[in-house]
């Protein structure tokens, strides 16, 4: 079967996503369960974002004042699609690739580029102040994500000679990124947390906003938006485990249940942390990333460069 | 209509997503809410398919609450945990409301049950669905008057423009929260100018639990340190009194996690605090242990909203600045226990966070030294939030003196962590105050 034909491409990115996105609902419960000291039922914690689902999907969407409803409802649309985007570029085993383009990555930081529009849409068309700052604080630390993310790519692009996510998974054979670059996977996971704005980077969304970007959207619209955030954090853990993690290499086991456990992992620890780590401040962030972040993977970029040579 | 009913079962059995507002005395009981089993306390109404409401709603938290109803999306119910016989303006505004006994869980859930089901029918509007001024603009975008920028849309003007401290002139976004805006401390309304992110203007609006026409007055008891002002007037065993003292400060490190995104550790905490005992002194040493070593919280507190000694605030606020006043000082009921305050130095929401949760160790040891040991009344008394005198406003009142001050400048994450790190209780600033003039 050729995956690249629309049907099926579009089955197999949903699917990761939808079965990806579940997945780590149920894990964040979990975690949020301990960390809380509350005991859950393993039935419980699986069929909890499921629950939720349908709670939201007979709750009615309520409106706000002459919202700029065309672009309420495309921002969620917009993230989910360029979550898709992401992992469409993601060979997810040896055979099954849906769009391992010469420019993979390239095309992957792209699409996480334009994630900062779907969430400053979300904010601004509600019509309402608390969903306008969440908008606004995506938009002032959007930069000092993107800039990290591509550059800890394109070093791990530099051993490949290849833009391809298919050929920076086969120059992994003998050493993973993670060793081979120390640098690279734990910038790319500060980086991909704040795109999913998740945790200690969800500042759009933020308690102190009451909710920020989603404050004024109930039932179905909240589903959406819920999920489309999920879709983006898989996205960054499936590019993840491709990218720094060997992708689908790995002894015994099929190449795609490694490909699902090396992302289930790093999705994993970016839920862990949003549990037991506090929300940045964006001044101090934007700070940090410009003297820290950004000079370190610069760093990762020179001395991968050099060493590919 | 199947998968209607089915999803409808499917969603019964889902955490209950509840908006819990606070009315007078409920404070306590609104935040344990949190505890119950299968309940999510959620940050916006249009979240919640349930409005809870603690405690007995003032005449000015009236008509905010109801603008709170109509934004709960359908299907939507409202369960009253009144507290005390009340008047009959809240049934009336919400025909439709339950009323129940306090912290009753398998009431909120036969609610929602029924919700879902079908059998309770969801509550209709209870204001006219109104724009809240006449609608004047021009054109698709209603901007008004001419030019894209000029005009009135709406019928209410742009925000006006101001200069900012790099000498630009920008716009101001006037915005009100409050009294029900989760990251405040109920009854807080803020009226602030925002330039951008950052508040350049803020005022504090009248306090709705100031008593006023119809309104039985606030007592005591309505506070979240009752104990502490029952103790001023009659004598109080030591140790309970500590006990209720660690148990307050823990309340207020576990809604901090909370305003920082720490939600499940909040919870934690508040737990923690609600079957705190002297015996489980450990417990808080070590949670003391790991937040003072969090780097994440120190960065996220650092540096906000400094306290100096010379502002007229006393309690942990001004011990975190390193001034050691403290009422115990001079009580002779601690005077044989050896007791001497904790201070710390910065005076900033860090050193406030260092500070609470340094006292709640420090009382939970007094309360287990203390034995039998009761507190006779006469001198001064330590409240949690600073010392407590008959018939004076509580210490909130100064506390909440120091806020316009203390938020102007800062950005809006910072302003909600300074607001928060201050432990004010609106209550507790209406304690002892004469009543709201007649509207």
């Amino acid at each position: 079967m050729s995956w690249s034909s629309p049907l099926p491409a579009m089955a197999l990115v949903g699917a990761v996503l939808v079965a990806g996105s579940y997945v780590v609902a149920v894990l964040d419960a979990a975690m949020a369960g301990a960390v809380a000291g509350r005991r859950t039922r393993l039935g419980d914690a699986a069929l909890r974002p499921a629950r939720h689902a349908a709670l939201l999907l007979v709750t009615r969407r309520s409106g706000t004042e002459r919202p700029d409803a065309r672009a309420w409802a495309l921002a969620p649309a917009l993230l989910a699609a360029m979550a898709a985007v992401g992992v469409a570029t993601v060979p997810l085993s040896r055979d099954v690739a849906v769009a391992d383009v010469a420019d993979g990555i390239v095309l992957f930081g792209a699409a996480m580029a334009v994630v900062m529009v779907g969430v400053f849409l979300h904010g601004w068309s509600a019509n309402s102040p608390m969903p306008l700052l969440g908008g606004y604080r995506f938009i002032a630390l959007a930069l000092s994500y993107e800039m990290p993310l591509a550059l800890v790519l394109i070093a791990a692009a530099l051993p490949a000679e290849s833009l391809s996510v298919g050929a920076i998974v086969d120059s992994q054979h003998d050493l993973w990124n993670v060793v081979r670059q120390p640098l690279g996977l734990p910038l790319y996971l500060v980086a991909g947390t704040g795109l999913a704005f998740w945790g200690p980077l969800d500042t759009c969304d933020a308690a102190d906003l009451a909710g920020g970007t989603a404050v004024e959207v109930s039932g179905p619209a909240r589903l959406v938006w819920e999920l489309s955030r999920r879709f983006v954090l898989v996205a960054v853990a499936v590019m993840g485990a491709a990218v720094f993690l060997g992708g689908w290499q790995g002894p015994l086991l099929p190449g795609a249940v490694w490909m699902a456990l090396k992302a289930l992992a790093l999705a994993a620890l970016i839920t862990w942390l949003g549990h037991r780590v506090a929300r940045v401040r964006l001044e101090r962030f934007v700070v940090v990333a410009w003297t820290v972040l950004i000079p370190l993977a610069l760093v990762d970029v020179f001395v991968s460069g050099a060493i590919a040579l | 209509m199947g998968l209607t009913r089915w999803l409808g079962r499917l969603a019964s059995g889902a955490d209950i997503p509840v908006f819990a507002v606070t009315g007078a005395g409920g404070r306590l009981i609104g935040e344990e809410v949190a505890l119950l089993p299968g309940v999510r306390v959620v940050d916006s109404p249009r979240e919640a398919n349930i409005l809870l409401v603690v405690g007995r709603v003032t005449a000015p938290l009236l008509g905010p609450l109801l603008r709170v109803h109509d934004q709960l999306p359908a299907p939507r119910a409202t369960v009253w945990w009144p507290l005390e016989p009340d008047g009959d303006g809240l049934r009336s505004a919400i025909p439709g409301l339950v009323a129940g006994r306090p912290g009753d869980g398998d009431g909120l859930r036969r609610v929602f049950a029924e919700l879902l089901s079908g059998a309770r029918g969801s509550e209709p509007p209870v204001l006219p669905d109104e724009e809240p001024a006449e609608w004047r603009g021009v054109g698709p975008y209603g901007q008004g008057g001419t030019g894209m920028t000029g005009g009135v849309p709406y019928g209410r003007p742009l925000p006006a423009r101001a200069p900012d401290p790099d000498g630009l002139e920008l716009d101001q976004l006037p915005l009100r929260v409050g009294p029900f805006f989760p990251p405040l401390p109920p009854g807080l309304v803020l009226d602030i100018g925002l330039q951008g992110d950052v508040v350049r203007q803020a005022t504090v609006g009248d306090n709705p639990f100031l008593s006023g026409p119809g309104d039985p007055s606030a007592g005591p008891e309505d506070l979240d340190t009752a104990a502490f002002f029952h103790a001023v007037a009659s004598p109080r065993n030591v140790a309970e009194l500590e006990t209720a003292r660690a148990r307050h400060h823990l309340r207020w490190v576990a809604r901090s996690l909370r305003l920082h995104g720490l939600d499940a550790r909040g919870l934690h905490v508040l737990a923690l605090s609600r079957s705190l005992t002297p015996a489980r002194r450990p417990a808080v040493m070590a949670l003391a242990g790991e937040l003072g070593r969090s780097r994440s919280l120190a960065a996220a507190l650092r540096g906000i909203a400094p306290v100096t000694g010379h502002d007229a605030c006393g309690g942990p606020t001004a011990r975190a600045a390193g001034v050691a006043v403290d009422a115990r000082l001079e009580d002779p009921a601690y005077r044989g226990l050896g007791f001497s305050p904790v201070v710390h130095a910065g005076g900033d929401a860090l050193a406030r966070l260092l500070q609470r949760l340094a006292e709640a160790v420090q009382a939970l040891d007094l309360a287990e030294r203390a034995g039998d040991l009761v507190r006779r009344p006469g001198p001064p008394l330590e409240g949690p939030r600073g010392p407590l005198v008959a018939g004076a406003p509580g210490p909130s009142a100064a506390l909440l003196g120091l806020l316009p001050r203390l938020l102007v400048g800062q950005e809006w994450g910072d302003a909600m962590t300074t607001v928060a790190s201050l432990d004010i209780d609106m209550e507790e600033a209406a304690a002892g105050r004469p009543a709201a003039a007649p509207a």
